[in-house]
């Protein structure tokens, strides 16, 4: 029962002795099923705090404000009961780290089985069958031998690619990877990376895809968000963020990156200053404190969200429209 | 001018074994080639780019050289003399240092910043009339502000970690520096820093440097030369920009194509490479690439390709190099540099 999700307004904090961290403010994002969405910004910018919301799995300290429609149903008004079964079967969530989504003591086969628990009308013949077809379809070799193996056995790249196979034999609607690729070689990466585009060809949910390195992005979305420090702070198409990005923080995101330049440089170009705190967030613009273009308001008055095109959008004083 | 630091035919063998057996037993027993006769030299105020696959036997080629692992075979030559007995190794490790792969976890947890940073100098027993000022000087070389001598390693984030230990390996004045991964797990703006940083102190303090990692994108621009690095063995080496332009062995151009590109106007349009690295512990026959070799022959199956020169200090283990065969190589080269759109 693919539909479209909608967060709006959407805030997370955690709550810890030092006080609460705003890992997330006024959040809004859309996908549609069919596309695929990338999430991308430095580490603790808060795209595992986003994605877990989406996903309804945040511990228990995390406090939440705003809404996520997920086809047409706001979340947060299912009961405990609905909320779990939505989650088991209707979003799947792989990480970063495969081998902590498996129990080491029980074989790929059988775990797999249980992930399909909530097909009750399969027999366990019928649902093994479903497995080695799935693990044929992410290219694992040799399916039956597999189901076979515990975690261990397996290198990062097969985990990561069981942990994928895994996700969709529960037919999710919503497919959410959070730094599918960080743990693996580059040449394991090229094949996920691969892997995830032919998925998409039968795949009709939507994918969102969480990533720090621009690369991955770059090869694998339709529509991305850059975050910066809890805020998205620009949305649009792939090829306008990469080719046309408008906010100050994705322009400098973009140029640090040492894969855009083929020439040597003596230098790497960096963002000079920090992440501010996200105990105690700045009060006008996020990124204010290291921008290179900043004006008499950025500093006390948090700028808007401009709409530019009809997808592409910034939070900046500085971006008109 | 004569090399900083020569290797010659240098191995190192692991018997198998479990992770407990490692941890009780830092030198193991002869058994399996993880490193298998690797020849390189470095020049004094050089960077020396070592790139290849987890599990390629890169970090263990940079722990032999220092003598926290002990070769199988082969001869380490430090500023002109052998490096044999353990007094030789305390000896070149009083002028080398290595930062470690995870920089957090080499930080003693319980130690503060200062201490940390002069710690290697006490213990070689060089005279310190005042450590929190010894310290303090050393901060500010990395760009740290004083006040950080009184923190403990998990209060620092991990592009200040780092910091700190370029700090520490600096600290003794190095001629040779082996950094692990020196921005595994950092940003792409705080990568910029700490690789600029220890550039401009290469520059300043004229040290050698050998930098192992995965990161194509990054090695490309701070080191002089490359060395790939397959199942323990090099199969390439040469200057780093011929060497990105012209790669002579199939297993490099296959990690360079496997890159992404942060165009979505470029997008690759099949995988460079499939399958994945084998174990050491069942080397492939003849050439070891051949299992994921694109342009595998029959002969490579059987016969392993010797190292070999190829003029322009470039060396390649490849018995049909790129760009350098008939034009049927040429083509097939083409062809797979072709699977990346326009
Ligand atoms: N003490 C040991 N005993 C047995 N095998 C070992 C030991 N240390 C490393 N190995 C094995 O040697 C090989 C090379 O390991 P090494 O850590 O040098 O690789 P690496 O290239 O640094 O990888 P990474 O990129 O993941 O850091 C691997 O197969 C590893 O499992
Ligand atoms: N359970 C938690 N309790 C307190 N703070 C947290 C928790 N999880 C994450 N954070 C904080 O929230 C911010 C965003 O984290 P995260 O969403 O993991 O970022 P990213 O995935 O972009 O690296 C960070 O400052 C992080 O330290
Ligand atoms: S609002 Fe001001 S400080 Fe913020 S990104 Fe725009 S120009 Fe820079
Ligand atoms: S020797 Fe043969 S298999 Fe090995 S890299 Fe060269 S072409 Fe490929
Ligand atoms: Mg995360
Ligand atoms: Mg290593």
């Amino acid at each position: 029962m693919s539909g479209p999700l909608a967060a709006s307004g959407l805030s997370v904090r955690y709550e810890t002795p030092h006080g609460s961290v705003h890992a997330l403010r006024h959040v809004d994002i859309e996908a549609h099923p069919g596309e695929v969405i990338g999430i991308v910004g430095e580490s603790g910018c808060g795209k595992s705090t986003l994605v877990t919301a989406l996903a309804n799995l945040l511990p228990a300290n995390a406090r939440i404000d705003g809404s996520i429609r997920y086809n047409g149903v706001d979340l947060a008004k299912l009961d405990a009961h609905r909320q779990r079964l939505l989650r088991g079967d209707e979003i799947a969530l792989v990480g970063q780290d495969p081998m902590t989504a498996f129990n080491p003591v029980l074989t790929i086969g059988d775990q797999l089985v249980d992930f399909q628990h909530h097909r009750k009308d399969l027999s366990r013949a019928q649902k093994r069958a479903r497995i080695a077809a799935m693990l044929g379809r992410v290219g694992i070799a040799d399916a039956e031998r597999r189901m076979r193996s515990y975690p261990h056995e397996l290198s990062g790249g097969m985990r990561q690619r069981v942990a994928i196979a895994a996700a969709l034999l529960t037919d999710p609607g919503l497919l959410i990877a959070d730094e599918p690729t960080t743990a693996l070689d580059v040449t394991m990466e090229a094949q996920i990376i691969h892997l995830l585009r032919e998925l998409r060809r039968d795949y009709n949910g939507i994918v969102i895809v969480v990533s720090h390195h621009l690369g991955v992005i770059a090869e694998l979305c339709d529509r991305v968000y850059v975050m910066y420090a809890g805020e998205v702070v620009e949305g649009g198409e792939v090829d306008a963020i990469f080719h046309d990005p408008r906010h100050p923080y994705t322009q400098a995101l973009l140029a640090c990156d040492p894969a855009r330049f083929r020439e040597r440089l003596d230098r790497l170009p960096t963002i000079p200053g920090a992440l501010p705190s996200l105990t105690q967030p700045p009060v006008g613009c996020v990124y204010a404190p290291r921008c290179g273009r900043g004006f008499a308001p950025c500093k006390t008055v948090a700028p808007p969200l401009v709409k530019l095109t009809a997808c592409h959008a910034a939070r900046c004083h500085a971006v008109t429209s | 001018m004569s090399p900083l630091l020569a290797v010659e035919d240098l191995s190192v063998s692991f018997v198998r074994s479990g992770l407990l057996d490692r941890l009780i037993n830092p030198f193991p027993l002869p058994g399996f080639n993880v490193v298998d006769g690797v020849t390189l030299s470095l020049m004094p105020a050089e960077t020396l780019g070592l790139v290849g696959e987890s599990g390629s036997g890169k970090t263990t080629l940079a722990r032999t050289i220092l003598g926290l692992i002990r070769a199988a075979a082969g001869r380490i030559v430090f500023e002109g003399r052998d490096v044999q007995t353990p007094a030789d190794f305390r000896a070149m490790r009083r002028r080398s240092a290595m930062m470690f792969q995870d920089p957090v976890a080499s930080l003693s947890p319980r130690l503060r910043v200062g201490t940390l940073l002069t710690e290697p100098q006490v213990i070689q027993g060089l005279p310190m009339p005042d450590r929190r000022a010894a310290a303090k000087a050393l901060l500010a070389l990395v760009g740290l502000p004083a006040s950080f001598v009184d923190r403990f390693p998990h209060e620092l984030s991990g592009g200040q970690a780092r910091r700190v230990g370029v700090a520490r390996a600096l600290a003794m004045k190095p001629h040779l520096l082996l950094a692990d991964e020196p921005t595994a797990g950092l940003d792409v703006s705080v990568q910029g820093d700490v690789l600029n940083l220890i550039g401009e102190l290469k520059r300043e303090l004229g040290f050698a440097a050998m930098i192992v990692t995965h990161n194509l994108a990054m090695i490309r621009h701070v080191s002089d030369r490359l060395a790939i690095m397959y199942l323990g063995r090099l199969v390439e080496t040469g200057p780093t920009q011929e060497v990105f332009s012209a790669p002579l062995h199939p297993y490099t151009a296959t990690l360079i194509r496997s890159e992404p590109i942060p165009d979505p106007r470029r997008r690759s349009h099949k995988p460079a490479v499939t399958g994945e690295i084998p174990s050491v512990f069942r080397r492939p026959s003849g050439c070891e690439f051949h299992t994921r070799c694109p342009l595998v022959q029959s002969r490579c199956k059987t016969e392993a390709p010797a190292y070999r020169p190829m003029g322009a200090g470039r060396m390649v283990r490849c018995h049909f190099p790129l760009q350098t065969g008939g034009q049927e190589r040429e083509a097939v080269s083409r062809a797979s540099a072709n699977q990346r759109g326009n």
